[in-house]
């Protein structure tokens, strides 16, 4: 697989279509507005570890408000790798994290899920989160897997710990994962350590990212640092984000809103970079408009792209690597306001150049996942991924030849270059229906919901994963169940 | 018997060279002259339909595939000594009176080549008596009317009524073809069949004289 997807193309043809929200002066302002907001405002901070490590590294601790020189958060930006390679669970490299790399997958931890067989949308279960896992292994455009819901049908405490288990055992892609704190943190660790021999094969080679969401604006609680903190300290990468809601938990404007998203991040970057100088960190996360009739963040909004893609050119500014949002919608069925704001997102957030980019599963607010949505999804990327990879314009390209041997009136459909390029210069569609009408009506005028849901069945029905060895499945429910003799023994002290 | 594996993934390969090479090689080897077309050319060339049904082939290289089979079949043909190669049937085509556009109907003539027909390409803007002379001459199976315009397909019908007319709709099926054209037009106008495409002209032929 090429290291440069993209990029490569503009190297020598400068023609791959990229776009920027904003310039290398606005990247500076925003990010210096950070600075003063972090130097001056400060942040709320409560964990007492986190306090010591801050009052350490320099930072004016007063009880739990934490003020943060710019010196040292520069310092922190500059500490912090501008790359993180990414393997899957074989061992084998599948993500540069760098550059304008962009890697797409589904989003995590919605309270429902809309069956895929009986269209119902219900809490969702472990089997679930496995379906999930097989799903994103299936499609190519899935890079990496995420858990499409909390599973409700386990110890409610450890949600996090059953859903790792199940996406570890259903996919060789890497995961992205979350924990309810540091306990369940280890517990995922040492699953993950369980399938490539050991924590330090896991540090050399992760498939694993941790991720931690703090509590906007300028508010961290000790689940939510603590986490950072553990990443960096186990040598994992760390996604640290807060979830930005424009006009709530940060100004109404897009600027501003973009200030407190650098804000909240730098915050888990300097404490990881004090714990170890050159953990990786990763930026970004949801950031979009409140919905001011429903109070609720906006997932199809068209400034969820907008932020998304001015948060990644200041990502890019700052080279951390970013963690970008689209593929999501707030529709509640399979319908065309899904594929509008899904397929908008994909397109903006692909041209953005961000790094990961997640929640091509998510619907009604974030509240719901859907595996039909990924894999309509993964259909939206494949047109995006084509569009990125742009014209390729040299003597071969052009062909002049070519067009002087077919001469006037000809065709080209026989011609050796034609067969040489036609399957990597063309997109081919596997659910975007090109039939002509009577033979679209002769197989069942099916809409793209129809072939979308019969496409998601059968892939849950038929794929499987590599299967991990019968040792390493025992290890990993080994860890299972010693988190649940732990959380038995928590609930019988309290 | 002679081992034709290599011959026909030759063909499926399209790699005309290696066709002509093992299709001598063939022929030196003293195999039957039929068999060769029949297990070895042919057979490769049904592979190839059937992978582009399910999607795993495309038109460049079924047209490719089936420009090597024919190289094969120009070695053999001389060896036949009377016999006939094998067909799956005679097919005219042609786009009608007062249209230009030839590049989907040579398409079709090329893919129903692949699949086995003889094909005799008319050419384009042919007024109805045009058709019912080459159906005298070429006594064909099948003939194949094209139209782009909605103007000129009505020539269509009148191409269907001049060959009752002529007595002569009965020794053969017309099938038609065309962006404009849908199945409630082929049925209105009295054809046997419709393709929407290029492919499914070939199976339509199969099916009609089946």
């Amino acid at each position: 697989m090429p290291k440069s997807q993209y990029v490569r193309a503009s190297f020598e043809t400068c023609a791959t279509p990229q776009f920027r929200v904003l310039s290398q002066d606005q990247c500076e302002s925003i990010f210096l507005g950070a600075l003063e907001v972090l130097q001056h405002t400060g942040a709320e901070v409560n964990s007492p570890e986190a306090l010591e490590i801050y009052r350490k590294g320099g930072c004016r601790v007063d009880g739990t408000r934490v003020r943060f020189p710019s010196h040292l958060v520069e310092w922190a930006v500059r500490t912090a790798p501008s790359r993180i390679t990414m393997y899957d669970r074989n061992g084998n490299r599948s993500m540069y994290l760098e550059g304008q790399n962009v890697y797409y997958g589904p989003g995590s931890a919605n309270t429902f899920t809309l069956d895929p067989f009986t269209g119902e949308r219900r809490r969702p279960l472990k089997q679930d989160t496995a379906r999930a896992a097989i799903v994103s292994d299936a499609l190519s455009n899935m890079d990496y897997v995420e858990d499409n819901g909390a599973p409700m049908d386990v110890t409610p405490t450890l949600a996090d710990v059953h859903a790792f288990q199940a996406m570890v055992t259903n996919t060789t892609k890497p995961i992205i994962h979350w924990g309810f704190g540091i306990n369940q943190y280890q517990d995922i660790v040492d699953m993950a350590s369980a399938c490539v021999g050991g924590l330090s094969e896991l540090q050399k080679r992760p498939f694993l990212i941790l991720y931690s969401e703090s509590s906007p604006p300028l508010r961290h609680s000790s689940e939510a640092i603590d986490k950072a903190l553990f990443a960096a300290k186990k040598d994992l990468p760390c996604i640290y984000t807060p979830c930005i809601f424009s006009g709530g938990v940060a100004p109404a404007t897009m600027a501003g809103s973009l200030v407190v998203a650098v804000a909240d991040a730098l915050i888990g970057i300097v404490a990881g970079q004090l714990v170890r100088e050159g953990s990786s960190f990763i930026m970004g996360g949801p950031i979009s408009t409140m919905d001011m009739s429903s109070s609720s963040l906006a997932y199809g909004a068209p400034e969820l792209s907008l932020l998304s893609a001015g948060l990644s050119n200041v990502a890019r500014y700052m080279g951390i690597p970013m963690f970008s949002t689209a593929g999501c919608s707030d529709s509640k069925v399979i319908d065309t306001q899904l594929a509008i704001e899904a397929a908008f997102s994909i397109l903006v957030a692909g041209l953005s150049g961000a790094n990961l980019i997640h929640d091509c599963n998510l619907m009604d607010k974030g509240v719901t996942g859907s595996l039909e949505l990924t894999v309509l999804d993964d259909e939206i990327i494949g047109m995006v991924k084509r569009i990125l990879r742009g014209i390729e314009v040299n003597d071969d390209t052009l062909a002049v030849d070519v067009i002087d041997h077919v001469s006037p009136g000809g065709h080209f459909l026989g011609e050796e270059h034609t067969i040489e390029r036609f399957r990597d210069e063309f997109w081919w569609p596997t659910l975007i229906s090109r039939v002509r009408y009577d033979e679209w009506k002769l197989y069942g005028s099916k809409t793209l919901g129809q072939r979308v849901k019969e496409k998601t069945q059968e892939i849950i029905n038929e794929h499987r994963a590599e299967p991990l060895s019968q040792k390493i499945l025992d290890q990993i429910q080994a860890v299972v169940d010693r988190a649940e003799a732990r959380e038995a023994s928590l609930k019988s002290k309290k | 018997m002679y081992n034709f594996s290599d011959l026909s993934k030759a063909v499926i390969a399209g790699q005309e060279s290696k066709v002509k090479e093992l299709t001598q090689a063939a022929i030196n080897g003293g195999a039957e002259p039929l068999a060769i077309i029949n297990e070895g050319l042919i057979a490769g060339m049904n592979v190839v339909g059937a992978r582009f049904k399910s999607g795993e082939m495309f038109v460049p290289e079924v047209l490719v595939a089936a420009r090597s089979m024919g190289a094969g079949v120009a070695m053999v043909k001389p060896l036949l000594l009377g016999q006939e190669v094998p067909s799956s049937g005679k097919v005219l085509i042609g786009t009608v009176k007062g249209d230009l556009h030839d590049i989907g109907k040579n398409l079709v003539a090329l893919m129903l080549e692949s699949g086995g027909f003889d094909v005799v390409n008319l050419g384009i803007d042919l007024a109805p008596d045009k058709f019912v002379a080459a159906v005298k001459e070429y006594q064909p199976q099948v003939i194949g009317l094209s139209a782009l315009l909605t103007t000129t397909m009505l020539v269509m019908k009148d191409v269907i009524e001049l060959l009752k007319e002529e007595g002569l709709r009965d020794r053969v099926k017309v099938i038609i073809g065309g962006a404009p054209i849908s199945y409630d037009f082929s049925s209105e106008i009295g054809a046997d069949g419709f393709a929407p495409d290029a492919a499914t002209a070939v199976d339509l032929c199969r099916k009609l004289l089946a």
